[in-house]
């Protein structure tokens, strides 16, 4: 969408928005009037920014790079850092998604207050902006775009426009609460690609075809402005992390796979997508790992499944993950991409907590995934003291980690010399 | 509201029966809770939006939704799993660990601006009237949301809760959400 367009639908907006009672602020807002709507601010030097501190003697990186706290943000989850650099947008499973302001480039937060307060979110996951400046939010059930979000931020009344009216991102009986984080990335063909995570651990027999149709358990694209809607990614789980790759354009995800089969069983996945269309297995398979459930159940004629690219540790819940395109970190991870494992939730002895880096060659092709970061379990208890949601880079080729459990968002920097 | 209690009544009964002649108990429920503490916490409060808080709540609703889950007729993508092969002892022992913490609920609102189709069974402060419903101070919005719109198109079962939610709209059932969800909520765990 270009600004013309948008300025025309704000337009339009208003036309038809006036005569109508409003039934919540969107009708105010993209008809550019104000509301009573007042900012949440969090608090950066308190008790809980303290306590927040005290973990990071028990994180580990590697040798030469060092570990702070960039923010204190409740329920981090998917970031988007804005052209500019100033204000990374993180989304959260609540209502709110928070801007997170570093007016002074000093790399720790000034500033987090929320985005948009007099907007009414519903599990606002998802945050990502196209090159030009518009941040797009993907929800449980819809999708708005928020033009020139990185000026607009500081009033509560910013312009706002739907991609995706509410209820159009998947039918409303569809809805769950914990494979719903959605993940948006807008593509090299300026499209929006959009994960819609199905709502099982294993999708009944009887509606998988309806989900296949619609997307659910795959990654959707689509304009800009809503319209040439498809599936592009089919055969997926749950995937909560999605990046291109800059140098040639393939789709990279994450997936969380089946539970209830083991501790060890199935890997867990990072796949690799070269053309629309192809399909990753699931239900009938995740991996190489066959779901009994699906055995007699006929596979979609003519459809090769497409294997993961790496295997990850069973269970950790392999979430977030980018491409890594700065320039301060050395040169081994130049191309290559790092990814956040939540950590486990019913394995025997937790896995994950920690920042995986997988890197890339020049064909495209994934290398051994290796531990970054960790830290963030406790091994002795079993206890988490954060856990990694997303990763996003600031301008500077320094690395975020969100983390929705601790409520923080870390920064690891290569040290000074 | 007298038609609304009966049938509270005729389902807490038809429950009970299930599981009446199985008694939980508290030390072995706190052994099977090492499972359920990532997202609900060793006391019940929960660590996660997506989880809701079930220290303190009545064992008659823990040992209903657990037993739900373990019947499909309530799904979800992690309880589903968890729930499967719980026996009837195991169930009763969780619900006897987490039923025994204490909430307090602070409200800080006008208690008259409670909705009032909710405040029956769940009070003005999400502290639950009867025992057959579930206490709603300091969930989260969007597990309320959830739950209210599971109930509205039948996904989720309940003879009380369907009717209720049937006529509810989404933005009704925002408001109910952000009502419980704005209490403040404490969970004393009780050892």
């Amino acid at each position: 969408m270009n600004s013309r367009t948008i300025v025309a639908a704000l337009f339009l907006g208003t036309c038809l928005a006036t005569p109508l009672a409003a039934q919540d602020n969107m009708d105010k807002l993209t008809s550019m009037q104000r509301t009573d709507a007042t900012f949440t601010t969090i608090a950066q030097d308190d008790e809980r920014a303290a306590a927040l501190k005290e973990i990071l003697p028990h994180l580990k990186v590697p040798d030469g790079f060092a570990v702070s706290l960039y923010a204190v943000v409740p329920d981090a989850r998917s970031m988007a850092v804005a052209p500019q650099g100033t204000v990374t947008f993180v989304g959260t499973r609540k209502d709110k998604v928070w801007s997170v302001v570093d007016r002074d480039r000093n790399r720790v937060a000034d500033e987090v207050k929320d985005f948009a307060p007099s907007v009414t979110f519903d599990l606002p996951n998802g945050p990502c902006f196209s090159p030009d400046g518009f941040l797009y939010i993907a929800e449980r059930n819809r999708v708005l775009v928020f033009p020139a979000a990185e000026f607009f931020f500081e009033g509560p009344d910013p312009a706002v426009g739907v991609v995706v009216e509410k209820g159009k991102l998947i039918p409303a009986e569809e809805e769950s609460f914990n494979h719903t984080a959605r993940v948006c990335r807008v593509g090299p063909d300026g499209k929006l690609y959009i994960s819609l995570g199905q709502p099982h651990n294993i999708p009944p027999v009887d509606k998988h075809e309806m989900y296949a149709e619609t997307g659910i358990g795959g990654i959707i694209r689509m304009k800009n402005d809503g319209t040439e809607r498809e599936v592009f990614t089919r055969g997926i789980r749950n995937s909560v992390g999605h990046d291109f790759n800059p140098a040639n354009g393939d789709l990279w995800f994450t997936d969380n796979q089946v539970d209830g089969m083991g501790d060890d069983l199935p890997p867990g996945e990072l796949n690799r997508q070269t053309k629309a269309g192809q399909h990753f297995g699931f239900p009938w398979v995740n991996g190489a790992v066959e779901i009994p459930d699906y055995k007699d159940v006929p596979r979609p004629e003519g459809v090769e499944f497409i294997a993961p690219a790496a295997e990850m540790q069973a269970h950790a819940a392999d979430l977030g993950m980018r491409f890594y395109t700065g320039k301060s970190f050395p040169e081994k991870y130049h191309g290559g991409i790092f990814s956040a494992q939540h950590g486990s939730w019913n394995r025997t002895t937790p896995v994950g907590a920690r920042v995986m880096f997988t890197p890339v060659d020049a064909e495209g092709n994934a290398g051994a995934p290796e531990v970054f970061a960790e830290g963030w379990l406790d091994s002795e208890t079993g206890e988490y003291r954060g856990r990694p949601m997303d990763i996003a880079f600031l301008p500077d080729g320094s690395m975020l980690v969100s983390d929705d459990f601790a409520g923080a968002i870390w920064r690891i920097a290569r040290q000074a010399e | 509201m007298r038609r609304v209690l009966l049938l509270a009544l005729g389902g807490l009964m038809l429950a009970g029966g299930a599981m009446a002649d199985v008694t939980g108990n508290r030390e072995a429920g706190r052994k099977l809770a090492g499972q359920c503490r990532t997202c609900h916490g060793l006391d019940g409060k929960a660590q996660m939006p997506i989880a809701p808080h079930i220290g303190g709540e009545s064992e008659e609703y823990l040992r209903t939704q657990l037993a739900a889950f373990r019947d499909g007729t309530r799904e979800h993508e992690m309880m589903t799993i968890v729930a499967k092969n719980l026996t009837d002892q195991q169930i009763a022992d969780l619900a006897a660990w987490f039923g025994g913490h204490k909430p307090t609920a602070t409200l800080k609102a006008d208690p008259a601006g409670a909705p009032e189709q909710c405040v029956a069974c769940h009070g003005p402060d999400g502290i639950r009237v009867i025992d057959e419903a579930p206490n709603l101070a300091g969930e989260t919005n969007i597990y309320i949301d959830t739950q209210l719109k599971a109930f509205r198109s039948g996904a989720r079962k309940n003879d009380i809760m369907g009717p209720v939610a049937a006529e509810m709209t989404d933005e009704e059932i925002r408001a109910v959400a952000d009502w419980y969800a704005a209490v403040g909520i404490e969970i004393e765990m009780v050892e």
